[in-house]
């Protein structure tokens, strides 16, 4: 990193017009190796691959179009959930409340919107939404204005959400699917899965807002330093209570999709998505600190999680080995995250460089 | 030119700010009306019983609380409990030299992950929450695998004698909760237990004054597992046998009670006594509402809520400390 | 005088730091003899506190040597320093406020009784022993929280003191203290001893009192060590800054007398501020000088909505308004805008680009219902980039990567995007070398001269000599001086300052 300044290093230099340049610092290094963002989503999507073509060895079937297909069905829960929980990470928080309002959005919709017609009121859905999204509003309150650490205030509220529902509920939580959700799940459109379709397309919408948006903009800023976005204008309430109700209201309705999906709520239904959706959104690149990652990154996450889960159940493996390996992926990826890390890489390719181009 | 602390005030705002006081208060309110609610409230089994129910959770929050004094966080909780269990279930060994054993196998996987944390935080600079949630996530995966539904016995020496009371009073699982307490106030005064402060308060300074910030961080993790490996041990005494998922309910409970006991999560306040007399009061506020008819569900719901309202609390109590030394 | 025999107390030759793309500290060389006083000189960012980091050891050097009496000298910690004889008493006070006087003095290790364990009653004692022998009346067991700034201060210099060290570095012992009785007293004894100190001040008149000798650091280099007493002030400034006096002056005829002020305030009781009244004019740039921590930062929180103002009447082109955060201040009828002390901490956004960091001033700008227009925000970053001379090729740097001026430049980009009529800059060239000073003092000129209002904060009197109309001089909270165009001269600053406005004698220089 130092060898780029070895020119202008002179330690006999004389005080005067060339010693005024060194402290200017001119800065000589490469433009643009910020774009890492860039390189470590696509080594998601590349590591995807390279999984698909292993797990072909394991089973022929996989790699199939149907295949794919199933992938992109069951990855759909994870991609959504992960969307709202890489929103609050990026601005430096974090969700632990979202199993909790998947089974909330998941209860509400199987039990009330069958006690309408048959297939429930359109406007069922952005009512349970709103009711979700309200958690994530008290979410939010809690820490903005009590300053309860984000993990505190989520935890609890989950654990309070759940015993409503709970409590609420029975324990059995009744009701079935509005045909709506099942078709959305289950239907097929030119001969491709309506869900499919519907991910491909939220996907795009919500890699958008975030990356080429104000609102996105201004969560990269209150993630990369809350303070300096503060003094920029940024209104810092307003934005955390957005991201904690949107958090909430994508959990919300990734629990109708489950519903949909298995045309019925269980208590339990939102406990497998808490650590993967942190995975998900840690493995695509994002920072457990805010301020940085792409959506994309977490979409392969989400699918990377989604076929490993696929392989190892295809393998027999019990389900300690699938934590395991989860576990291990955030470790692995936090540690390729960190700053040394990097600064390694980056120095090797530098080495690697000016050793073919003459300073 | 200079200034004296007023010492009568000073004493007085310590005390009150003193986040023990306060559990303690609260614990002998609530315990008054538990008397009131259940006719054998003050009879040995019934308070033996309460004892043996809190001491898991007792010092499991006694290990967070390294961590926290840090200001950091430690996921890795859930993990190394559920772990420790699991591994007490399915290898039980007889005989008190068998528990003996087992203790140190207990305390050793408990530093292990410890250890790992320590030094991925302290050396490798890495977030505590991003490195203690991959650990927890990987306990327990471990957990999983050792016994992948609850089952197994644990050693009937363990069960029975921890459970018991020694002398027909004391229990004996009390007893390791003040060997607990003991260990910490050796601790308090020791070097390192002086630079856990310090370094939870401003790291920057702590490095300034000659403190080796590093190794204070990794010790404090180091410490907080083997305590979790204790608890990890007086839970299967409790339980009798083994669930791969018996940490987790713990979890929420563990930061509810370091909240409760007056440590601030913003690092450098705060002791471990609060945090245990925290748990126990958490878990008599869960035998009040047991005692009183409420449904079991309505209990997580509370617990939530005093989580929430204890670290508004201690929130409220630093903020006011900090603004009337202000103008010192 | 036996010059040639005397083993210096240190020997620094050829010392080198950078920190990635910035060079802290380029080759620096001087000589300390046993019971000197030496003086450490420099304006910010000139490098003092690298060197002061790599002598006690808390940094090593990328390159150059250090001697202490003779021996080598390359501390890899603190304590290492400390063991080899070198204390320092740091400018950003190391002591901890929830621990104890005692236990402060005595970390890392304090005192043991039995069974090796901390014996606090013995700790005290040996806190007593050591406060009484310096003369400082503090009550070993109150938390550190408890004492006043000043108090900590001098906490801090017994702290180091108490090591008996052979060098004592001593980085700004005198910014909160009324009084330099105490330390001179304390000093001198020292020196008698024998133990040299290497004195880093601002404060030119209390380094003459001192010291026989003074280097001065100027962009990262030891530019000369001279006899402080054949050195008037002019010629250590111009060490100190490259040039002879200032080269920048204020172009003062686009000033507007008449008319409504742009920004008017009365009687503004806020923070540590208690009943300050000013205005500035349309086109004007009206700076404020004083001591650290003499309120000037409630001042200007308080004008930007980061303060809660409790009483007081604060007006815009002639309306009232009350500011009640950063996103209200920036708004149509206010307008205006922040360029905070601290950019690492509360200027840039570290993990983003330059030109995402100057656009998020504008975000209305450059985005159409909501959506960010590449091309507008483009357009706004050269636009900006021009005013502040900013490099092109920096636009797609992450900012964290960039030398501070560069950093500065960029912020005070974000800061005049926002389209602010009123700025309010506080210490906008600190840390910063002498050519981005003249880039920044450009900017702020044509921004005055296009009809902008500024209120500039500085801790280097020269800037505010040479580029405000009118200075206001803050102490205790209240504003004890406003002198007016060639009223402002240095001199004058320094007395209202420090609380004279008798005009004493004081010669001193930033």
């Amino acid at each position: 990193m130092l060898n780029s300044k070895a020119s202008g290093t002179n330690s006999n230099a004389q005080p005067g017009p060339a010693a005024d340049n060194l402290a200017r610092g001119e800065d000589t290094r490469g433009a643009v190796k910020w774009q890492r963002e860039t390189v470590s989503a696509a080594g998601v999507f590349v590591v995807c691959i390279a999984a698909l073509f292993l797990s072909r060895l394991i089973n022929p079937e996989f790699g199939s179009l149907h295949q794919l297909q199933t992938i992109l069905t069951l990855a759909s829960f994870l991609i959504v959930v992960s969307y709202g929980q890489g929103l609050t990470v990026l601005i430096g928080g974090l969700d632990l409340s979202i199993p909790s309002v998947i089974t909330l959005g998941g209860v509400l919709t199987a039990a009330w919107m069958s006690t309408l017609a048959p297939g429930g009121a359109w406007w069922q859905i952005p009512a349970i939404l709103a009711v979700c999204a309200a958690v994530g509003v008290v979410n939010a309150l809690g820490i903005t204005l009590f300053r309860i650490p984000a993990f505190i205030m989520t935890l609890a509220s989950g654990i309070i959400v759940y015993s409503l529902c709970l409590g609420v509920t029975g324990g059995t939580p009744g009701g079935a699917a509005p045909a709506s959700l099942v078709t959305l799940m289950s239907g097929r459109v030119a001969g491709l899965p309506l869900v499919n379709l519907f991910v491909v397309v939220f996907c795009v919408i919500a890699a958008f807002v975030q990356s080429r948006t104000s609102f996105g903009q201004r969560l990269y800023a209150m993630g990369s330093n809350a303070v300096a976005a503060r003094i920029a204008g940024i209104r810092i309430n307003v934005m955390t209570v957005s991201t904690y109700a949107l958090s909430a209201a994508f959990a919300g309705f990734t629990g109708m999709m489950l519903v949909g999906y298995s045309n019925g709520a269980t208590l339990r239904m939102g406990d497998p998505y808490l650590l993967p959706s942190i995975a998900a959104v840690v493995i695509g690149g994002s920072s457990i600190l805010g301020g940085r990652g792409t959506f994309a990154g977490t979409i392969g996450g989400a699918i990377l999680l989604t076929i490993f889960d696929m392989v190892i159940t295809s393998l027999g493996l019990a389900q300690g080995w699938r934590t395991m390996i989860s576990g291990g992926l955030i470790l692995a990826a936090i540690l390729l995250q960190h700053e040394g890390a990097l600064d390694w890489v980056r120095s090797i390719v530098r080495r690697r460089r000016s050793t073919t181009t003459r300073i | 030119m200079s200034t004296r602390a007023r010492p009568d005030f000073s004493f007085i705002r310590g005390v009150m700010t003193n986040g023990v006081t306060m559990v303690v208060v609260l614990y002998v309110i609530l315990y008054a009306v538990y008397s009131h609610i259940e006719a054998g409230a003050l009879s040995v089994s019934a308070f033996s019983d309460l004892v043996n129910n809190t001491i898991p959770l007792a010092i499991a929050a006694a290990g967070a609380t390294f961590v926290i004094l840090l200001g950091g966080f430690d996921l890795s909780v859930a993990g190394v409990l559920s772990l420790v269990n699991v591994v007490l279930a399915t290898h039980p060994l007889d005989g008190a030299g068998g528990a003996l054993i087992s203790l140190l196998i207990a305390v050793g996987i408990g530093a292990a992950v410890g250890l790992c944390n320590g030094i991925l935080v302290a050396y490798g600079g890495l977030q505590s929450i991003a490195v203690t949630l991959a650990m927890m996530i990987l306990t327990r995966g471990l957990a999983l695998v050792v016994l992948d539904a609850p089952g197994g016995g644990v050693s009937d020496w363990i069960s029975d004698t921890l459970t018991n009371n020694l002398w027909g009073v004391v229990p004996a699982s009390g007893l390791v909760a003040i060997g607990v307490a003991l260990l910490w106030a050796l601790f308090r005064r020791t070097d390192t237990g002086v630079a856990l402060y310090a370094v939870g308060k401003d790291q920057t300074a702590a490095a300034l004054s000659g403190i080796n910030v590093k190794r204070t961080r990794c010790i404090a993790f180091v410490l907080a597992g083997a305590l979790y490996g204790v608890a990890g041990f007086m839970l299967s005494a409790q339980t009798a046998s083994g669930d791969p998922n018996a940490g987790a309910p713990l979890m929420l409970l563990v930061f509810a009670s370091v909240a409760l006991g007056g440590t601030a999560f913003s690092g450098g306040h705060g002791s471990l006594y609060g945090s245990m007399i925290g748990a126990a009061t958490l878990m008599l506020l869960q035998k009040v509402l047991f005692s009183s008819g409420v449904q079991s569900f309505y209990i997580g719901l509370f617990q939530g809520l005093v989580m929430v309202v204890a670290v508004i609390f201690v929130n409220l109590i630093t903020y006011l400390a900090r603004r009337s030394h202000r103008h010192a | 005088m036996e010059t040639a025999t005397v083993v210096p107390t240190l020997n620094v030759t050829g010392l080198q730091k950078s920190y990635g793309p910035t060079i802290a500290l380029g080759g620096v060389s001087f000589t300390i003899l046993p019971g000197e006083v030496h003086a450490l000189l420099g304006e910010n960012g000139a490098g003092k506190s690298t060197l002061v980091k790599i002598l006690s050891g808390v940094v090593q050097p990328d390159a150059g040597s250090a001697e202490l009496l003779g021996l080598a000298y390359a501390p890899e910690s603190i304590l290492a320093a400390r063991d080899q004889g070198v204390a320092t008493a740091f400018q950003e006070l190391s002591l901890l406020p929830n621990l104890s006087v005692a236990e402060n003095l005595a970390l890392p290790a304090l005192k043991k009784g039995t069974l090796r364990l901390i014996s606090r009653r013995d700790n005290e004692q040996q806190a007593v022993q050591i406060l009484e022998r310096y003369g400082l009346d503090l009550a070993p067991r109150t938390p550190v929280s408890q004492l006043t700034l000043a108090d900590r201060q001098r906490l801090e210099i017994v702290r180091a003191i108490s090591k008996h060290p052979k060098l004592l570095i001593l980085d700004e012992p005198t910014a909160v203290l009324s009084s330099t009785d105490w330390l001179f007293a304390l000093i001198r004894a020292e020196t008698a001893r024998g133990t040299s100190v290497l004195y880093i001040s601002h404060r030119l008149n209390e380094i003459r009192e001192l010291c026989a000798r003074g280097t001065v650091l100027r962009s990262g280099r030891s530019i000369a060590t001279t006899e402080l007493g054949k050195t008037d002030d002019a010629a250590i400034f111009e060490m100190m800054v490259g040039t002879r006096l200032a080269s920048f002056t204020r172009d003062r005829s686009a000033l507007q007398q008449a008319g409504q002020p742009r920004l008017s305030v009365t009687d503004l009781h806020a923070g540590d501020i208690k009943g300050a009244s000013f205005s500035v004019p349309v086109g004007g740039i009206v700076g404020v000088a004083g001591l650290d921590g003499q309120g000037q930062g409630d001042l200007f929180h308080a004008l930007f909505g980061l303060t809660p103002v409790r009483s007081g009447d604060i007006r815009v082109d002639g309306k009232p308004v009350r500011v009640r955060s950063p996103a209200h201040a920036l708004k149509a009828g206010i307008e205006v805008s922040l360029m905070p002390e601290e950019r690492k901490t509360q200027g840039i956004f570290p993990t983003l680009s330059v030109q995402r960091n100057v656009t998020l001033g504008a975000m209305s700008k450059v985005s159409r219902l909501g959506v960010v227009c590449r091309a507008r925000g483009q357009k706004l970053m050269r636009d900006m980039a021009t005013r502040v001379d900013l490099a092109d090729r920096y636009f797609n740097f992450q900012i964290s990567e960039l030398s501070g001026g560069n950093q500065q430049k960029a912020l005070l980009a974000r800061v005049l995007s926002t389209g602010a009529r009123t700025l309010l800059l506080f210490d906008p060239t600190r840390g910063v070398d002498v050519g981005t000073k003249q880039a920044i003092y450009e900017a702020i000129q044509n921004y005055a001269a296009a009809g902008g209002a500024v209120l500039l904060y500085s801790s280097e009197l020269s800037e505010i000599v040479q580029l405000c109309d009118q200075c206001l001089v803050v102490y205790d909270g209240q504003i004890v001086a406003q002198l007016e165009g060639d009223e402002i001269d240095e001199r004058r600053i320094v007395a209202a300052a420090t609380g004279h406005v008798d005009g004493n004698a004081i010669r001193s220089a930033a």
